[in-house]
């Protein structure tokens, strides 16, 4: 390995960089979309749920009802209508997502002892949001009535009873339930395969289409040097957006990463590895920076937002898919930055992660060799 | 082997069933120039390019600087210099740079960059456009460039493929100055060139045509052993007539 050689040709990537603005722009203005677009807009959290009321009874206890749910957090109550078909009018327009409809002689019912319903409408186009949004409702209904039955026991003199099992459920690992937690640690595996791939799949052709590919050959250039001399610009490029997105992360969404910072580091870099010989190839193979530029996001951005645990989780796909599912290298960095950020593991229970990256990253590596040596190089 | 700059015996080329050069044999030695000339798609530049090792032949046998062209193509490209008019500088890079970027490939040891640089800048005459952007630069001046790139880590051996080809008159004349030059310094000068009159600038010359030899030796001669009867006539004649014959 001669690094003479190795810092020529960085140096020489370097000027093409700062000479051409576009790539730098994308380098710096990808990660910053990504982070916002997803950070803000991808929210898997459901709550303030717009719940319209139709209230026929007009009673204490209906006002009661009522009030209670618009104190829970998870519901705003966004007004009250007269009519049903008005109320089935917001559902229809989607300015509510739940209709609370009390009848009249509610009150009365309750009072007099009889089987006394609350009609509530889901709006069910986003079965995931509503089956929520029902576990909610139900758990909200079940509270009431208990509270209604305590008063009732009270009322009478009784003593209020105790429910002989009560479940003490606590979750590990992402407290609050916040997906913000387990999205913004994914928007990094996204934002490294698309920056490292895309400007790196350019970085060969432009040698073929500026013709000198050829000068290149003519010159005692090994193809390990030629790689890795290419590769070190868009590597420290890389993991300043690795930096930037660990930062933005924590300012903008208080998420914060609980083990180690260096373990980060060393994920990223393998996984950037991976991105960078993945560009490479790319940009080999192809000697177009067009067909190269869109084959890199192709095969980069889908597979890393839908086959790799982040949004979509691999447990219920096909099984032809979760094999598919293991070749995409975002699985790993995302069960890596999984552990990491919310499970404050260390390497070892991670280490396959890593192996199974350093593999990929090593096996690129040799294809891009290959590749080189029988272009002459 | 020792006189010989390059030596190659029964080399051939070949690209599937299309065989680009067939069986050539041949020597230079040391501190001459050496002209390789024929027709476009000849084989010249394949030639050339087998023997800077940047292709592998597909048999044969050659030597460039006491090296096997076959498995030392890397020592090989140490040894020598390879400018082609193809070849292209990075020309959104100053004179500068690729001057350093050359130095670093060649590994030339840093503490003759700076005396390497100076002398590159001094014969191209680029010291005042040494921070220029090289495409800014007229044609003629790249070509200077690219000439001091290939000699910047003192090569035995300078390989030219079409060195002047879209060069105006002036600029080809002092280059052929330069080249003269070079070689008392010891440096042998392969070139290849489809003008005849600039092959008359050369030791000695080698005609091919689809990829054999036609004729060899002093370009001199080659005119007095082809044409006894006339005074007048020079390599132009000999390349129209082996040409033009060969074809029918």
């Amino acid at each position: 390995m001669n690094l003479i050689k190795i810092q020529a040709i960085s140096r020489k990537e370097y000027y093409h960089l700062i000479r051409d603005f576009r790539s730098l722009y994308l380098a710096f203005i990808i990660p910053l979309l990504l982070i916002f677009l997803f950070g803000y807009a991808l929210s898997l959290d459901v709550d303030n749920i717009q719940v319209v009321v139709v209230d026929h009874d007009q009673t204490d206890l209906s006002r009661d009802l009522i009030q209670k749910i618009g104190a829970s957090s998870y519901f705003h109550v966004i007004g009250q209508v007269a009519d049903d078909r008005i109320a089935s009018r917001y559902l229809d327009d989607g300015m509510a997502s739940v209709a609370l409809i009390l009848a009249s002689g509610w009150t009365a019912n309750i009072r007099a002892d009889r089987e006394s319903q609350v009609q509530i409408l889901i709006d069910g186009s986003d079965p995931n949001f509503a089956g929520i949004t029902r576990s909610y409702l139900t758990a909200f209904m079940l509270r009431y009535n208990q509270n209604q039955l305590l008063g009732f026991l009270n009322r009478r003199g009784m003593e209020p009873i105790h429910p002989p099992v009560e479940g003490r459920i606590r979750v590990w690992f992402n407290e609050d339930l916040e997906s913000r937690n387990f999205i913004v640690p994914g928007i990094i595996a996204i934002i490294i395969m698309i920056v490292g791939a895309m400007l790196t799949s350019l970085v060969v052709a432009r040698e073929y289409e500026n013709g000198t590919m050829e000068t290149i050959r003519s010159l005692p250039v090994p193809a390990a040097e030629f790689l890795i001399g290419k590769a070190i610009p868009y590597f420290i490029i890389g993991l300043i957006d690795v930096l930037v997105s660990i930062l933005m992360g924590q300012l903008l969404f208080g998420v914060v990463m609980k083990s180690s910072f260096w373990l980060m580091i060393l994920a990223s870099s393998l996984y950037l590895g991976v991105a960078l010989s993945l560009g490479l190839l790319i940009s080999s193979v192809t000697k177009s920076q067009l067909v190269a530029n869109q084959i890199a996001v192709l095969i980069t951005y889908l597979p890393s937002l839908l086959l790799s645990n982040f949004v979509f989780p691999v447990e219920n796909m096909p099984r032809i898919l979760q094999l598919v599912t293991r070749i995409v290298p975002a699985t790993y960095f995302i069960d890596i930055l999984n552990g990491l950020y919310l499970r404050n593991l260390g390497l070892s229970t991670l280490w396959p992660s890593y192996v199974i990256l350093t593999i990929m990253c090593g096996a690129l590596s040799v294809l891009n060799l290959i590749v080189l040596k029988r272009e002459g190089l | 082997m020792a006189s010989e700059a390059v030596a190659v015996q029964n080399l051939v080329k070949r690209y599937g069933r299309f065989v680009a050069v067939e069986q050539i044999s041949s020597s230079v030695q040391k501190g001459e120039i050496f002209g390789f000339l024929g027709p476009n798609g000849a084989g010249k530049s394949t030639t050339i390019r087998m023997l800077c090792g940047i292709i592998t032949p597909t048999s044969g046998a050659g030597h460039v600087a006491g090296l096997d062209i076959f498995t030392q193509s890397e020592e090989i490209k140490h040894n020598i210099g390879y400018m082609s008019q193809k070849f292209s500088l990075y020309e959104d890079m100053t004179p500068f740079e690729n001057i350093r970027f050359y130095l670093g490939i060649y590994s030339v040891p840093p503490e003759k960059w700076k005396e390497r640089t100076h002398w590159v800048l001094e014969m191209t005459r680029l010291e005042n456009a040494k921070h220029r952007l090289t495409r800014e630069l007229p044609p003629g001046w790249r070509q200077r460039l690219a000439l001091g790139c290939a000699l910047l880590h003192e090569p035995q051996i300078l390989f030219l493929d079409e060195p002047t080809s879209g060069v105006d008159p002036i600029t080809r004349r002092h280059f052929w100055a330069f080249i003269r030059q070079l070689t008392t310094t010891g440096v042998t000068v392969f070139v290849t060139t489809h003008y005849m009159d600039e092959a008359q600038h050369c030791d000695r010359v080698v005609m091919i045509n689809e990829g054999k030899i036609v004729v060899s030796g002093p370009p001199s001669r080659i005119v007095q052993d082809m044409f006894t009867d006339r005074i007048d006539a020079d390599l132009n004649d000999v390349f129209i007539q082996l040409m033009t014959r060969n074809r029918s």
